[in-house]
């Protein structure tokens, strides 16, 4: 079974938010590139535009079809990965971390409280897999 | 299109019943898959030049040119206990559905697995030269082609059965055009074909769509129910047509402007 960090939180749609301060960073987890199989395409929103919580932040494409990317968190894009732009096959490789897609400025922390932390993530997706 | 996303849009928040819509195209179009290149893969001028419109969908996968074909939708929730929840088994089930359907009409269809084949650049760019994800061939030539898009639990998966194929026309309005042409069309017409040329015999629009329809009936032992549009689905397609799919810029550049969409 996939082991997914401590220090990240978890949405139900296999996003993961990494929080310094007001600053939250986004990602896919490994469990769904796994799932996804090798990323194609994606397509990511510009630094300041404005990404809501629990909407598509952004979109990929594998050689399953295309999926929406659901943020976690509310707030102002400040950053985008440009490396993955260049090498998408970084998503695949390495999810947890050189993967990050975006970071954004949250505009309410308090969102963060709804989040499935490491280990009850690793309990959803045990759920999920064995549904699958 | 608007349609089928308004349907899905609309399933991510009500949990409805699955969907399957059945249509063709006046005028003929080019659909493109959600990341292609408008300028890459369609001839824009000679799709003017034969009244042909390009438009982009919302699922994934190649240019499908839509002109003697049936289009199918499928919206479900991916929880639904009719499909599968893994991604490939959805495309499994759909495909054995259609399978179903052709055969009803004489046409013995079978099931290519994983994985793509075709390496030629233009049969590859053409949605029909390279089967994949369960998709159907018949006497290894591919009949029909499919794609999904998947969000929030729910997943709508576009196919196109074709009802009659003109490699010729095909290769005229798919890029890339630096090949030669009569060449192509000659691949073409050895990797696809359509239920015309199985059957040997003209069928109607009409009786391709009873068959299908029943195939879905059969393989999913279901009742299907002819139903209309919910207002809250009218009205989101109304806003989809106007913002999105009537608007160049999402149809050759894939963009939406105000966020309606699933782009930026």
């Amino acid at each position: 079974m996939k082991v997914f960090p401590d220090d990240l939180l978890y949405n139900r749609e296999h996003a993961w938010v990494r929080v310094e301060g007001e600053l939250a960073t986004i990602g896919i987890t490994d469990y769904a590139q796994e799932k996804l199989g090798e990323i194609l395409a994606i397509e990511l929103p510009e630094v300041d535009s404005y990404v809501e919580r629990d909407e598509p932040f952004g979109t990929i494409e594998s050689a399953k079809g295309v999926f929406e990317l659901i943020s976690p968190v509310s707030g102002e894009v400040v950053n985008v990965n440009e490396d993955i732009l260049d090498d998408i096959g970084i998503v695949n490789s390495d999810p947890h971390d050189t993967g990050w897609m975006i970071t954004l400025e949250m505009s309410d922390s308090e969102e963060l409280d709804d989040l499935l932390d490491s280990r009850e993530y690793h309990d959803f997706v045990l759920k999920e897999a064995e549904s699958d | 299109m608007a349609i089928d996303e308004a349907i899905f849009r609309e399933n991510q928040r009500t949990y409805a019943p699955p969907t399957l819509r059945f249509y063709s195209w006046s005028p003929p179009s080019v659909s493109l898959g959600y990341f292609q290149s408008t300028c890459k893969e369609v001839n824009v001028e000679a799709c003017r030049r034969y009244s042909v419109d390009i438009v982009r969908r919302p699922t994934g996968g190649k240019a499908v040119l839509h002109e003697n074909d049936l289009t199918y939708a499928v919206i479900a929730s991916e929880r639904n206990p009719l499909f599968p929840p893994d991604i490939l088994g959805t495309y499994k089930v759909i495909s054995g559905c259609v399978a179903g359907g052709l055969s009803e009409l004489g046409i013995v269809a079978e099931m290519k697995g994983e994985g793509r084949s075709n390496p030629d650049d233009f049969l590859k760019a053409a949605c029909f030269s390279s089967p994949s994800r369960y998709e159907l061939l018949v006497k290894r030539k591919k009949i029909c082609g499919s794609a999904q898009l998947r969000s929030k639990g729910v997943f709508l998966q576009h196919g196109s059965i074709l009802v009659d194929f003109d490699p010729v026309k095909t290769c005229a309005l798919l890029l890339p055009q630096d090949g030669d042409q009569t060449q192509l069309a000659k691949k073409l017409h050895g990797s696809v074909t359509s239920v015309h040329e199985q059957v040997g015999a003209s069928v109607s629009i009409e009786n391709i769509c009873h068959a299908v329809k029943k195939g879905f009936e059969k393989k999913l032992d279901i009742k299907l129910v002819e139903g209309c549009l919910t207002l809250e689905e009218e009205s989101l397609k109304l806003r989809l047509m106007n913002d999105k799919y009537m608007n160049d810029k999402w149809n050759m550049e894939g963009k939406v402007q105000d966020g309606s969409g699933n782009s930026d």
